[in-house]
């Protein structure tokens, strides 16, 4: 019987409990695998991929220009809005939360309150802001989410039920509670049925990595990479690093393109390099690797439109 | 040449005092200040830092010049260390000087130029990044660098390009400059925006070692989360500052 095609991803989002001592960027898709293998049987868990999960801080926002809907809602981190069109998938992916309200210290509200434990810093589960002493009543709590999502080869795998996705723990010092999550929501969506017109009606792409491409692996029997040939003759610019991956109790080094970089894209077919984009490209994409978003170029970019839009103010 | 790079230096001295922007003086310590920087560097590098419509107040129990921490949340305002004779005298050292790349030097180690924010509406800005910020721009411009032509390049610590460097820590230095000579870089963009992380993120290598190091990858981390360039490099400095294992 012919495969049928992976259409389907399920959107997860969990609200950190605890304070996560892990990986500061992302909690990565092999830790979420990780801890999805103590509520799935064998056979589900293999069949089963994760992307990295990204930490969104639940904040008031407004939709960015390219999202299907528009205006400001209130805590627009700390929930799953609808998915439409491509654009809309990536609403809470990238570190920079670009939603973020202006009208707030957006760039307090969305890093990370550090604590020491045990000589590691350590991400704190929420950020009180504006506190003092005579003023108890104007501080604002900012609580953090983990965005991933799963896909799997196996369509009848997904949605896993909220009992698997209830109850988790990332990163270390798990014994003593921390990286402690709870399912805050949950959506499938179908790729297939997404809009990708902004995509078809471009001229010319950027192609944007949402997570690290790995290079070269420790790991036993993983290929090593190129990076793709429609990545635009600037690729020798692109800026490296390694990274870990724990597999049955063993440290594997990784070569990774790091992650956040830009590059031109030089192909014609920008909706399936899109597509393979969300299930991500090259090896360990399984475990949350090689996740990449492609960007039509438009002649006058947000921020151009942003200065021109808004006048000087000198103070 | 060194007159017009004093301006910039001296043009929000205003912010030390409390005074608004309209009734600033025109004098500070014996030396002209609060003068318009030519060539729109001030309003460029505004632009790089904070929101340039509306202006409202964005944290509602903060509304003064003292900078707000985004690492420790805490206010930079100490009675004990901060009468107004300590700010004007240490002021007069910052700005009172007529040798431009001597004042250059001092807003580059300056801890009271850090103490203030670049408006009262966004307290986690940085006083000192912005004019170090003005005065790198209006270099460039007068050289006849246009916006567009700017990188921020990685330089080794202590190497300290006049006027062009903006941040020289114990580890490496940030200079906005149109030629990289190699070392690690990355475009500003087309115009001036809010746009620390994107620079950030594109640079060809990062001077921090995220292969091994928990404390680099989590500055790293947070870095990759600011839009805002005063306030990124001064979390740069107050991290440095911070790290409990140095």
């Amino acid at each position: 019987m012919e495969a049928r095609p992976m259409t389907e991803i399920q959107q997860v989002l969990w609200e950190l409990r605890m304070d996560y001592i892990g990986h500061p960027y992302y909690v990565s898709g092999n830790a979420i695998l990780h801890a999805l293998g103590h509520h799935l049987d064998p056979e589900t868990h293999a069949a089963v991929s994760a992307s990295h999960g990204v930490f969104v801080p639940g904040q008031f926002g407004a939709f960015p220009e390219e999202h299907t809907q528009s205006g400001i809602r209130p805590y627009l981190g700390s929930g799953l809005p609808e998915v439409e069109a491509y654009d809309d998938l990536f609403l809470q992916r990238e570190a920079l939360h670009p939603w973020l309200l202006d009208t707030r210290a957006r760039d307090a509200l969305n890093t990370h309150d550090l604590r020491v434990h045990g000589g590691h810093p350590t991400l704190a589960h929420e950020t009180i802001m504006g506190r003092r002493e005579d003023q108890r009543k104007q501080q604002q709590t900012t609580k953090w989410y983990v965005h991933a999502y799963l896909h799997a080869n196996d369509p009848t795998v997904l949605p896993l039920g909220e009992d698997v996705l209830e109850g988790l723990q990332f990163g270390g010092k798990r014994n003593y509670g921390y990286g402690e999550v709870e399912l805050k929501d949950t959506q499938m969506v179908s790729l297939d049925e997404l809009d990708y017109s902004r995509l078809e009606d471009a001229e010319t792409y950027l192609v944007e990595l949402v997570t690290p491409f790995v290079l070269e692996s420790e790991y036993p029997n993983a290929h090593d990479q190129d990076v793709p040939w429609w990545w635009k003759e600037d690729r020798r610019n692109l800026r490296e690093r390694e990274e870990k991956v724990l597999m049955q109790r063993e440290v594997y080094n990784l070569q990774t393109v790091d992650h956040g970089q830009v590059v031109a894209y030089e192909d014609d077919r920008p909706v399936e390099t899109a597509k393979s984009g969300i299930l991500r490209v090259g090896s360990h994409s399984k475990y949350g690797f090689g996740e990449l978003r492609v960007k039509p170029v438009e002649p006058c970019s947000n921020q151009c439109q942003d200065s021109e839009k808004n006048p000087k103010v000198t103070e | 040449m060194s007159d017009v790079m004093l301006i910039a230096f001296r043009h929000d001295a205003h912010k030390f005092t409390g005074e608004s922007h309209e009734d600033a003086s025109e004098e500070f310590a014996g030396v002209p200040v609060n003068q318009s920087v030519p060539e729109g560097a001030d309003s460029d590098a505004a632009a790089l830092s904070r929101p340039q419509h509306k202006q409202e107040q964005t944290v509602p129990t903060h509304n003064d010049h003292y900078r707000l921490s985004l690492l420790t949340g805490e206010t930079a305002y100490d009675p004990g260390e901060f009468s107004r004779a300590t700010i004007e005298s240490e002021v007069a050292d910052l700005i009172g000087v007529e040798d431009a790349q001597m004042v250059h030097e001092r807003w580059l180690t300056s801890d009271v130029a850090a103490a203030f924010n670049e408006s009262v509406y966004h307290p986690y800005t940085s006083l000192k990044y912005h004019t170090l910020l003005v005065a790198a721009l209006l270099d460039n411009y007068l050289d006849g660098n246009e916006f567009a032509d700017l990188r921020l390049i990685v330089d080794p610590p202590g190497e300290v390009v006049p006027f062009r460097t903006v941040f020289d820590g114990d580890r490496f230095a940030f200079r906005i400059d149109a030629e990289d000579g190699d070392r690690p870089s990355a475009r500003l963009g087309s115009r001036p925006w809010r746009s620390w992380a994107s620079a950030w993120n594109r640079l060809t290598a990062h001077p921090l070692d995220t292969d091994h190091h928990k404390y680099d990858m989590t500055l790293d981390a947070n870095l990759r989360r600011m839009q805002s360039w005063s306030t990124a490099l001064q979390y740069v400095e107050d991290y440095a500052e911070w790290r409990p294992d140095r």
